[in-house]
């Protein structure tokens, strides 16, 4: 590579011509960071993650063209040095089935009603949580507002709390006789069925990870907001731009990758979503209004022990955010950053 | 120049009041879990209005918590079997038993060496993709983004099954390494850094700084407050991981999910246990908070570089 780039400052030629331009166009100095470099500072990360997250991963795929039929003993490949041994053992027993498992899904009533409830959790859950946290990120960065640090503490706690307490509180406080229903009853408004009813329990659910997950989002876009450089504002200022303007002009354009950040993994996140609907609606009621694409496959894999069904699912799953999360990107501009 | 003050002041008001209103519904649940740790169980099981005010029962919470056979929450003195005969006296040398881990003291050491391990291997990472060119970039930045959508809970047959291959189980390591290079922390670091002006970079170049000294020299103080935001990320990651720590720990070595998830029989919830398990918990990731505030100072980058 090194000396490559010497030859060619020595005769600078067509294609290096080409190569300047088109580093310019892309606001890159000549020569700034290539080659080895990148892939040396790479290199732990990609380790770890291509032994712990590589393999598993590209085993769920293999395991979704078959049918799981029990846990293995066969050695598939042994040696005994005396005082080193090693045997590996085949994982699993398996049956292929070819795409069976992937046209089984077509017509599985129980995956649709699931693809669909975290479809509407989704659409209503992420639009509301980053439009809080970027409100109170940007309120709590105002230079007037006093004792930050222990508003952003107190709003960044939930995440804290223990999934399976908070979870248990929120199925106590929505009870049709529970602090939310009291606080409600007692100003004159109407007792909502918050686990009873299909619609207001999915909304119990978006309270719940909106509770749990706003503050979080907040101190990510609060982490954004600092790289935002100062002449920006006081630029606008010059221009005598409101405090709406500077909003709109000067913190989100500058704010977006990181607002982009918190979009696409809100949404990824929702579509994890597992542990709630299971603690709070006993694992779907009513009627299966509240089960989760992950609920789904958890129970298809650990309850049924149809593995392979379950990666199948898994990967239908993987593809639906993978498409989403690119619209996403591309939408918020990432495609030309 | 009034209406502008007075438009000023209403700004803050708003401000103020969104603010506040946020903080007291975040804090309601939890103040809600506090007091329930500080009932007997019947006593909170049995009304039906809501308690605001704490009982007196958070010790007598807190020695059942501590009296199960089973889980350890806070650990205690372990017993010291093994030292050395100076002749003179004996001197003990076996750290590990000094104090004998509860799954609070678990869950902390796993965060922390998980949030530094993790720490480095994303910021390291994160510079790679937003300052270097290299072939398959943008392929392999977008494989690792693409795994961020994989629910966990489907990974832990496959890696339960690699962790047994390479002799892990029952390990710290294995709820350490698996997700080491967060995925979302790479991508995090990524975003972040493509804000460090490239001609502060080249500068530095320039004054034969090499490429390791532009990473931890620039890169990583002007990202302070983003190591930061990234340091809680990893640690609450670590903190509330559940399933996988479920299936590949013993008991003894439980960390706080698993260890309170015991408190959820099929018979019988331990409300009060729970609560107080939920109460102390949450300590350490405030102690972390105040530890990490510092970092969240404005304004790092502006004025490196003229544009």
């Amino acid at each position: 590579m090194a000396t490559q780039d010497t030859a060619s400052q020595a005769t600078p030629t067509a294609r290096d011509r080409l190569r300047f331009v088109r580093q310019s166009v892309s606001h890159r100095l000549p020569n700034a960071g290539e080659g080895l470099v990148g892939y040396l500072f790479l290199l732990p990360a990609l380790l770890v993650f291509t032994v712990f997250l590589g393999f598993p991963i590209l085993y769920t795929l293999y395991l979704s063209f078959f049918r799981f039929e029990g846990v293995s003993n066969e050695t598939v490949f042994w040696f005994d040095l005396g005082f080193f041994s090693y045997e590996l053992t085949r994982i699993a027993d398996l049956t292929f089935v070819g795409l069976n498992n992937y046209t089984a899904l077509l017509s599985d009533s129980l995956f649709h009603q699931a693809l669909f409830n975290t479809t509407f959790i989704l659409l209503v859950q992420v639009p509301l949580m980053v439009a809080l946290a970027l409100v109170f990120a940007v309120a709590l960065n105002a230079s007037f507002v006093r004792f930050k640090g222990v508003f952003r503490t107190v709003l960044a706690l939930p995440v804290s709390a223990n999934l399976v307490a908070y979870s248990t509180v929120f199925l106590l406080m929505m009870q049709d006789a529970g602090l939310v229903n009291y606080v409600l009853t007692s100003v004159g408004l109407p007792a909502i069925p918050w686990l009873t009813s299909s619609f207001w329990s999915r909304m119990t659910i978006v309270g719940a990870v909106t509770w749990r997950w706003t503050g979080y989002n907040m101190i990510i876009l609060l982490a954004g907001l600092q790289t935002v450089p100062q002449q920006l504002y006081e630029a606008a200022e010059i221009d005598g731009a409101s405090r709406f303007e500077k909003f709109r002009y000067v913190t989100i354009p500058q704010l977006r990758p990181v607002l982009l950040f918190v979009v696409v993994t809100s949404t990824i996140g929702t579509f994890k979503l597992f542990s709630e609907p299971v603690i709070i609606n006993g694992g779907g009621a009513p009627l299966d209004s509240t089960i989760t694409i992950v609920q789904y496959i958890y129970q298809t894999a650990f309850i049924d022990f149809r593995l392979g069904y379950a990666s199948a699912l898994t990967y239908v799953l993987i593809a639906v955010v993978s498409l989403l999360s690119a619209v996403q990107l591309n939408v918020g501009g990432e495609g030309d950053a | 120049m009034r209406e502008e003050t007075r438009r000023e002041a209403v700004w803050q008001f708003l401000a103020y009041a969104f603010i506040l209103l946020g903080a007291v519904l975040t804090l309601v649940p939890l103040y809600w879990i506090f007091v329930a740790s500080t009932l007997d169980e019947q006593e909170f099981l049995s009304t039906t209005e809501p308690r605001l005010i704490p009982g007196d029962s958070f010790l007598q919470n807190f020695e059942s918590l501590q009296a199960r056979g089973n889980v350890q929450f806070v650990g205690h003195p372990g017993e010291m079997t093994q030292y050395v005969d100076f002749g003179f006296g004996y001197v003990y040398y076996d750290v590990w038993h000094l104090w004998d881990l509860g799954a609070l003291e678990s869950s902390i050491f796993v965060a922390v060496v998980y949030t530094l391990l993790s720490l480095v291997l994303c910021s390291m990472a994160g510079f790679a993709f937003a300052k270097y060119e290299f072939r398959f970039k943008k392929p392999m930045f977008y494989a690792i983004l693409a795994t961020l959508i994989l629910p966990i809970q489907l990974l832990v047959i496959p890696l339960f099954l690699l962790m047994s291959q390479i002799g892990l189980t029952n390990s710290y390591w294995a709820i350490i390494l698996p997700w080491a290079a967060n995925p979302l922390g790479i991508f995090l670091m990524r975003q972040n850094m493509r804000s460090i002006p490239d001609a502060l970079l080249e500068s530095a170049r320039m004054d034969g700084a090499t490429e390791f000294q532009l990473y931890y020299k620039i890169a990583l103080p002007t990202m302070k407050s983003s190591l930061a935001a990234l340091a809680i990320i990893l640690f609450l990651f670590q903190w509330n991981l559940f399933l996988f720590p479920l299936v590949i720990l013993e008991q003894g070595k439980y960390t706080i999910p698993v260890a309170i998830n015991q408190l959820v029989g099929a018979q019988r919830v331990y409300y009060d246990q729970i609560m107080v398990a939920a109460t102390l918990s949450i300590i350490p990731i405030v102690v972390l908070f105040l530890v990490l505030q510092k970092q969240f100072v404005s304004g790092i980058l502006a004025g490196s570089v003229k544009e």
